[in-house]
Protein backbone atom coordinates (compact mmCIF):
# COMPACT_ATOMS: atom_id res chain seq x y z
CA UNK A 1 0.00 0.00 0.00
CA UNK A 2 1.35 3.39 -0.95
CA UNK A 3 2.19 5.91 1.80
CA UNK A 4 -0.28 8.44 0.45
CA UNK A 5 -3.13 5.96 0.91
CA UNK A 6 -2.37 5.76 4.66
CA UNK A 7 -2.86 9.50 5.23
CA UNK A 8 -6.69 9.36 5.40
CA UNK A 9 -6.53 6.23 7.61
CA UNK A 10 -4.48 7.98 10.33
CA UNK A 11 -5.60 11.59 9.88
CA UNK A 12 -9.27 10.78 10.22
CA UNK A 13 -8.75 9.24 13.67
CA UNK A 14 -8.01 12.75 14.96
CA UNK A 15 -11.05 15.01 15.51
CA UNK A 16 -11.29 17.37 12.53
CA UNK A 17 -8.61 15.36 10.76
CA UNK A 18 -10.57 15.22 7.53
CA UNK A 19 -9.61 18.87 6.99
CA UNK A 20 -6.03 17.68 6.64
CA UNK A 21 -7.01 15.04 4.06
CA UNK A 22 -9.20 17.25 1.93
CA UNK A 23 -6.78 20.17 1.97
CA UNK A 24 -3.84 17.93 1.10
CA UNK A 25 -5.93 16.31 -1.61
CA UNK A 26 -6.79 19.64 -3.17
CA UNK A 27 -3.21 20.95 -3.07
CA UNK A 28 -1.80 17.75 -4.58
CA UNK A 29 -4.43 17.50 -7.31
CA UNK A 30 -4.03 21.13 -8.23
CA UNK A 31 -0.28 20.73 -8.50
CA UNK A 32 -0.50 17.56 -10.54
CA UNK A 33 -3.13 18.85 -12.92
CA UNK A 34 -1.41 22.13 -13.71
CA UNK A 35 2.13 20.89 -14.21
CA UNK A 36 1.71 17.85 -16.44
CA UNK A 37 5.15 17.40 -17.90
CA UNK A 38 4.91 15.01 -20.78
CA UNK A 39 7.41 12.57 -22.18
CA UNK A 40 8.63 13.15 -25.70
CA UNK A 41 7.36 9.92 -27.18
CA UNK A 42 6.27 9.82 -30.80
CA UNK A 43 6.29 6.71 -32.96
CA UNK A 44 4.33 7.79 -36.05
CA UNK A 45 2.45 10.64 -37.70
CA UNK A 46 0.58 11.57 -34.49
CA UNK A 47 3.93 12.85 -33.24
CA UNK A 48 3.77 15.61 -35.86
CA UNK A 49 0.49 16.83 -34.40
CA UNK A 50 1.97 16.49 -30.92
CA UNK A 51 4.92 18.68 -31.94
CA UNK A 52 2.55 21.18 -33.49
CA UNK A 53 0.52 21.31 -30.28
CA UNK A 54 3.70 21.94 -28.35
CA UNK A 55 4.77 24.75 -30.67
CA UNK A 56 3.71 28.38 -30.51
CA UNK A 57 0.44 28.27 -32.45
CA UNK A 58 -1.38 25.92 -30.04
CA UNK A 59 1.05 26.24 -27.15
CA UNK A 60 0.96 23.45 -24.55
CA UNK A 61 2.80 25.76 -22.15
CA UNK A 62 -0.37 27.58 -21.22
CA UNK A 63 -1.69 24.37 -19.65
CA UNK A 64 1.54 24.06 -17.71
CA UNK A 65 2.70 21.24 -19.98
CA UNK A 66 6.38 21.13 -20.88
CA UNK A 67 8.06 18.34 -22.80
CA UNK A 68 10.69 16.27 -21.03
CA UNK A 69 13.21 14.07 -22.76
CA UNK A 70 13.54 11.70 -19.80
CA UNK A 71 10.82 9.44 -18.35
CA UNK A 72 12.19 10.15 -14.86
CA UNK A 73 11.02 13.75 -15.11
CA UNK A 74 7.64 13.13 -16.73
CA UNK A 75 4.17 12.77 -15.25
CA UNK A 76 2.36 12.06 -18.50
CA UNK A 77 3.07 9.92 -21.52
CA UNK A 78 1.20 10.82 -24.69
CA UNK A 79 1.39 7.66 -26.79
CA UNK A 80 1.54 9.38 -30.16
CA UNK A 81 1.59 6.77 -32.87
CA UNK A 82 1.40 3.11 -33.80
CA UNK A 83 2.80 0.71 -31.23
CA UNK A 84 4.22 -2.41 -32.80
CA UNK A 85 4.63 -5.68 -30.95
CA UNK A 86 8.35 -5.07 -30.93
CA UNK A 87 7.87 -1.61 -29.39
CA UNK A 88 5.37 -2.76 -26.74
CA UNK A 89 7.91 -3.99 -24.13
CA UNK A 90 9.87 -0.75 -24.58
CA UNK A 91 6.74 1.32 -24.01
CA UNK A 92 5.97 -0.63 -20.85
CA UNK A 93 9.52 -0.06 -19.69
CA UNK A 94 9.36 3.70 -20.29
CA UNK A 95 6.06 3.79 -18.42
CA UNK A 96 7.57 1.90 -15.49
CA UNK A 97 10.47 4.35 -15.35
CA UNK A 98 8.20 7.37 -14.90
CA UNK A 99 7.60 8.87 -11.46
CA UNK A 100 4.28 8.07 -9.77
CA UNK A 101 1.55 9.16 -10.20
CA UNK A 102 1.82 8.85 -13.96
CA UNK A 103 -0.88 9.37 -16.53
CA UNK A 104 -1.39 8.09 -20.05
CA UNK A 105 -3.08 9.66 -23.05
CA UNK A 106 -3.67 7.32 -26.00
CA UNK A 107 -3.58 9.55 -29.03
CA UNK A 108 -5.03 8.46 -32.35
CA UNK A 109 -6.69 5.39 -33.81
CA UNK A 110 -3.58 3.17 -33.73
CA UNK A 111 -3.23 3.42 -29.96
CA UNK A 112 -6.94 2.83 -29.39
CA UNK A 113 -7.59 -0.27 -31.51
CA UNK A 114 -4.82 -0.58 -34.09
CA UNK A 115 -6.37 2.00 -36.43
CA UNK A 116 -5.66 1.34 -40.10
CA UNK A 117 -3.55 -1.66 -39.08
CA UNK A 118 -6.42 -3.51 -37.42
CA UNK A 119 -6.81 -5.95 -40.32
CA UNK A 120 -4.08 -8.03 -41.94
CA UNK A 121 -1.28 -6.93 -39.66
CA UNK A 122 1.07 -9.26 -37.86
CA UNK A 123 3.15 -6.49 -36.31
CA UNK A 124 0.85 -3.92 -34.71
CA UNK A 125 -0.40 -4.09 -31.12
CA UNK A 126 -4.15 -3.57 -31.28
CA UNK A 127 -4.59 -1.00 -28.54
CA UNK A 128 -2.12 0.24 -25.89
CA UNK A 129 -4.67 -0.75 -23.22
CA UNK A 130 -3.04 -4.17 -23.39
CA UNK A 131 0.27 -2.70 -22.21
CA UNK A 132 -0.40 0.27 -19.94
CA UNK A 133 -3.50 1.74 -18.23
CA UNK A 134 -4.89 4.58 -20.33
CA UNK A 135 -6.61 7.63 -18.80
CA UNK A 136 -7.83 9.47 -21.88
CA UNK A 137 -8.36 8.20 -25.43
CA UNK A 138 -8.31 10.74 -28.26
CA UNK A 139 -9.74 9.43 -31.54
CA UNK A 140 -8.61 10.72 -34.92
CA UNK A 141 -6.11 9.78 -37.58
CA UNK A 142 -4.23 11.78 -36.56
CA UNK A 143 -6.24 13.97 -34.13
CA UNK A 144 -5.95 17.70 -34.71
CA UNK A 145 -4.12 19.75 -32.09
CA UNK A 146 -7.48 21.06 -30.84
CA UNK A 147 -8.53 17.47 -30.04
CA UNK A 148 -5.28 16.84 -28.23
CA UNK A 149 -5.69 20.02 -26.19
CA UNK A 150 -9.24 19.00 -25.31
CA UNK A 151 -8.01 15.58 -24.27
CA UNK A 152 -5.40 17.19 -22.01
CA UNK A 153 -8.04 19.43 -20.43
CA UNK A 154 -10.20 16.35 -19.80
CA UNK A 155 -7.23 14.71 -18.12
CA UNK A 156 -6.68 17.80 -15.94
CA UNK A 157 -10.31 17.74 -14.85
CA UNK A 158 -10.01 14.05 -14.09
CA UNK A 159 -6.90 14.62 -11.97
CA UNK A 160 -8.54 17.49 -10.09
CA UNK A 161 -11.41 15.18 -9.07
CA UNK A 162 -9.13 12.43 -7.79
CA UNK A 163 -9.16 11.44 -4.12
CA UNK A 164 -6.01 10.53 -2.20
CA UNK A 165 -4.86 7.09 -3.24
CA UNK A 166 -7.23 6.83 -6.19
CA UNK A 167 -4.40 6.58 -8.67
CA UNK A 168 -2.74 3.69 -6.84
CA UNK A 169 -6.01 1.80 -6.57
CA UNK A 170 -6.69 2.20 -10.28
CA UNK A 171 -3.24 1.07 -11.34
CA UNK A 172 -3.30 -1.87 -8.97
CA UNK A 173 -6.61 -3.07 -10.39
CA UNK A 174 -5.17 -2.71 -13.91
CA UNK A 175 -2.07 -4.74 -13.06
CA UNK A 176 -4.23 -7.49 -11.55
CA UNK A 177 -6.24 -7.55 -14.78
CA UNK B 1 20.93 1.83 -75.20
CA UNK B 2 17.15 2.07 -75.30
CA UNK B 3 14.75 -0.37 -73.72
CA UNK B 4 14.21 -2.20 -77.01
CA UNK B 5 17.96 -2.41 -77.58
CA UNK B 6 18.31 -3.85 -74.11
CA UNK B 7 15.69 -6.51 -74.86
CA UNK B 8 17.50 -7.48 -78.08
CA UNK B 9 20.84 -7.51 -76.33
CA UNK B 10 19.54 -9.77 -73.53
CA UNK B 11 17.90 -12.07 -76.10
CA UNK B 12 21.14 -12.49 -78.05
CA UNK B 13 23.56 -12.75 -75.11
CA UNK B 14 21.50 -14.30 -72.30
CA UNK B 15 18.70 -15.84 -74.34
CA UNK B 16 19.34 -19.38 -73.15
CA UNK B 17 19.07 -18.49 -69.43
CA UNK B 18 16.74 -15.49 -69.21
CA UNK B 19 13.23 -16.07 -70.54
CA UNK B 20 11.38 -12.86 -71.37
CA UNK B 21 7.94 -12.49 -69.80
CA UNK B 22 5.49 -10.26 -71.61
CA UNK B 23 3.83 -8.44 -68.73
CA UNK B 24 3.23 -5.04 -70.29
CA UNK B 25 5.07 -3.33 -67.46
CA UNK B 26 7.66 -0.65 -68.09
CA UNK B 27 10.85 -2.42 -67.02
CA UNK B 28 11.59 -5.67 -68.87
CA UNK B 29 10.96 -8.75 -66.73
CA UNK B 30 12.66 -12.10 -67.15
CA UNK B 31 12.43 -15.52 -65.63
CA UNK B 32 15.51 -17.33 -64.47
CA UNK B 33 16.12 -20.85 -63.19
CA UNK B 34 17.42 -21.00 -59.62
CA UNK B 35 20.53 -22.97 -60.56
CA UNK B 36 21.71 -20.24 -62.96
CA UNK B 37 21.12 -17.35 -60.52
CA UNK B 38 24.68 -16.63 -59.37
CA UNK B 39 26.23 -17.20 -62.79
CA UNK B 40 23.78 -14.93 -64.65
CA UNK B 41 23.79 -12.26 -61.94
CA UNK B 42 27.57 -12.03 -62.12
CA UNK B 43 27.47 -11.87 -65.90
CA UNK B 44 24.88 -9.07 -65.85
CA UNK B 45 27.04 -7.07 -63.46
CA UNK B 46 30.28 -7.59 -65.37
CA UNK B 47 28.98 -7.24 -68.93
CA UNK B 48 30.71 -4.25 -70.57
CA UNK B 49 27.51 -2.99 -72.22
CA UNK B 50 25.14 -3.54 -69.28
CA UNK B 51 27.06 -3.04 -66.03
CA UNK B 52 24.12 -3.71 -63.68
CA UNK B 53 26.06 -2.52 -60.65
CA UNK B 54 23.12 -1.75 -58.37
CA UNK B 55 20.59 -4.13 -56.86
CA UNK B 56 17.60 -1.91 -55.99
CA UNK B 57 15.52 -4.49 -54.24
CA UNK B 58 14.71 -8.15 -53.79
CA UNK B 59 11.04 -8.90 -53.35
CA UNK B 60 9.51 -12.22 -52.44
CA UNK B 61 6.07 -13.40 -53.51
CA UNK B 62 3.98 -16.24 -52.15
CA UNK B 63 1.62 -17.38 -54.90
CA UNK B 64 0.44 -20.33 -52.73
CA UNK B 65 1.74 -22.70 -55.46
CA UNK B 66 5.35 -21.59 -55.33
CA UNK B 67 7.59 -18.82 -54.07
CA UNK B 68 9.14 -16.18 -56.30
CA UNK B 69 12.07 -13.90 -55.63
CA UNK B 70 12.03 -10.77 -57.80
CA UNK B 71 15.33 -8.98 -58.32
CA UNK B 72 15.27 -5.34 -59.50
CA UNK B 73 18.53 -4.27 -61.07
CA UNK B 74 19.76 -0.88 -62.22
CA UNK B 75 22.84 0.29 -64.02
CA UNK B 76 24.10 3.62 -62.71
CA UNK B 77 26.51 4.21 -65.59
CA UNK B 78 24.44 2.91 -68.53
CA UNK B 79 21.09 4.13 -67.16
CA UNK B 80 19.29 0.81 -67.59
CA UNK B 81 16.80 -1.10 -65.51
CA UNK B 82 15.99 -4.79 -65.59
CA UNK B 83 14.03 -7.19 -63.40
CA UNK B 84 14.15 -10.92 -63.22
CA UNK B 85 12.44 -13.47 -61.04
CA UNK B 86 13.41 -16.85 -59.75
CA UNK B 87 10.78 -19.47 -58.95
CA UNK B 88 11.18 -21.84 -56.02
CA UNK B 89 9.14 -24.79 -54.82
CA UNK B 90 6.60 -24.10 -52.09
CA UNK B 91 7.60 -27.04 -49.91
CA UNK B 92 11.30 -26.37 -49.70
CA UNK B 93 12.10 -22.82 -50.86
CA UNK B 94 15.84 -22.34 -51.24
CA UNK B 95 17.94 -19.89 -53.18
CA UNK B 96 21.59 -18.94 -53.52
CA UNK B 97 22.87 -15.75 -51.96
CA UNK B 98 24.03 -12.95 -54.28
CA UNK B 99 25.99 -11.05 -51.62
CA UNK B 100 29.25 -11.77 -53.43
CA UNK B 101 27.90 -9.91 -56.45
CA UNK B 102 25.94 -7.10 -54.77
CA UNK B 103 26.78 -6.69 -51.04
CA UNK B 104 23.53 -4.73 -50.61
CA UNK B 105 21.62 -7.99 -50.97
CA UNK B 106 22.53 -8.89 -47.41
CA UNK B 107 19.54 -7.40 -45.58
CA UNK B 108 17.09 -8.10 -48.41
CA UNK B 109 17.94 -11.77 -48.16
CA UNK B 110 17.74 -11.76 -44.37
CA UNK B 111 14.30 -10.18 -44.61
CA UNK B 112 13.22 -12.79 -47.16
CA UNK B 113 14.46 -15.53 -44.85
CA UNK B 114 12.78 -14.05 -41.80
CA UNK B 115 9.36 -13.15 -43.20
CA UNK B 116 8.89 -15.85 -45.88
CA UNK B 117 11.03 -18.68 -44.55
CA UNK B 118 13.04 -18.90 -47.76
CA UNK B 119 16.37 -20.49 -46.99
CA UNK B 120 19.37 -18.58 -48.38
CA UNK B 121 22.37 -20.74 -49.24
CA UNK B 122 25.84 -19.29 -48.48
CA UNK B 123 24.53 -16.33 -46.51
CA UNK B 124 27.11 -15.21 -43.91
CA UNK B 125 24.70 -13.94 -41.24
CA UNK B 126 21.22 -15.40 -41.40
CA UNK B 127 19.82 -13.97 -38.13
CA UNK B 128 16.61 -12.31 -37.04
CA UNK B 129 16.44 -8.54 -37.23
CA UNK B 130 12.93 -7.28 -38.08
CA UNK B 131 10.59 -9.34 -35.93
CA UNK B 132 10.73 -9.27 -32.11
CA UNK B 133 13.55 -11.37 -30.64
CA UNK B 134 11.13 -13.72 -28.90
CA UNK B 135 9.04 -14.30 -32.05
CA UNK B 136 7.94 -17.93 -32.42
CA UNK B 137 4.92 -17.72 -34.69
CA UNK B 138 6.47 -18.68 -38.00
CA UNK B 139 6.68 -16.67 -41.20
CA UNK B 140 4.06 -13.90 -41.20
CA UNK B 141 4.23 -12.92 -44.87
CA UNK B 142 3.17 -16.37 -46.08
CA UNK B 143 -0.36 -16.54 -47.40
CA UNK B 144 -1.34 -19.45 -45.14
CA UNK B 145 0.04 -17.81 -42.00
CA UNK B 146 -2.24 -17.30 -39.03
CA UNK B 147 -1.98 -16.28 -35.38
CA UNK B 148 -4.47 -15.98 -32.49
CA UNK B 149 -4.67 -12.17 -32.64
CA UNK B 150 -4.40 -11.90 -36.42
CA UNK B 151 -7.58 -10.50 -37.97
CA UNK B 152 -8.04 -11.03 -41.67
CA UNK B 153 -9.80 -8.35 -43.71
CA UNK B 154 -13.37 -9.53 -44.39
CA UNK B 155 -14.48 -9.83 -47.99
CA UNK B 156 -16.17 -6.63 -49.14
CA UNK B 157 -19.95 -6.80 -49.38
CA UNK B 158 -21.23 -6.52 -52.90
Amino acid sequence: MALIEKVPVYAEKIPGGSIVTTTLERVLSYGRATSLWYLLFGTACCAIELMCTGASRYDFDRLGMIFRASPRQSDLIIVAGTITKKMAPRLRRLYDQMAEPRYVIAMGGCTIKGGPFYYDSYAVEKGVDHIIPVDVHIPGCPPRPESLLEGCIHLQEKIKKQKLGDWHKKVRSYDQG
Amino acid sequence: MTRDDLKDYIASHFGDKLTALDTGRYDPLYELKAEHLVEVARALRDDENLKFDFLCNIGAVDTTEHFEAVYNLASTTKRLRLDFKVIMSHDNPEIDSVIDIWPGANWHEREMWELFGINIRNHPNLTRFLLPDEWDQGFPMRKDWDAPDFIRMPEPET
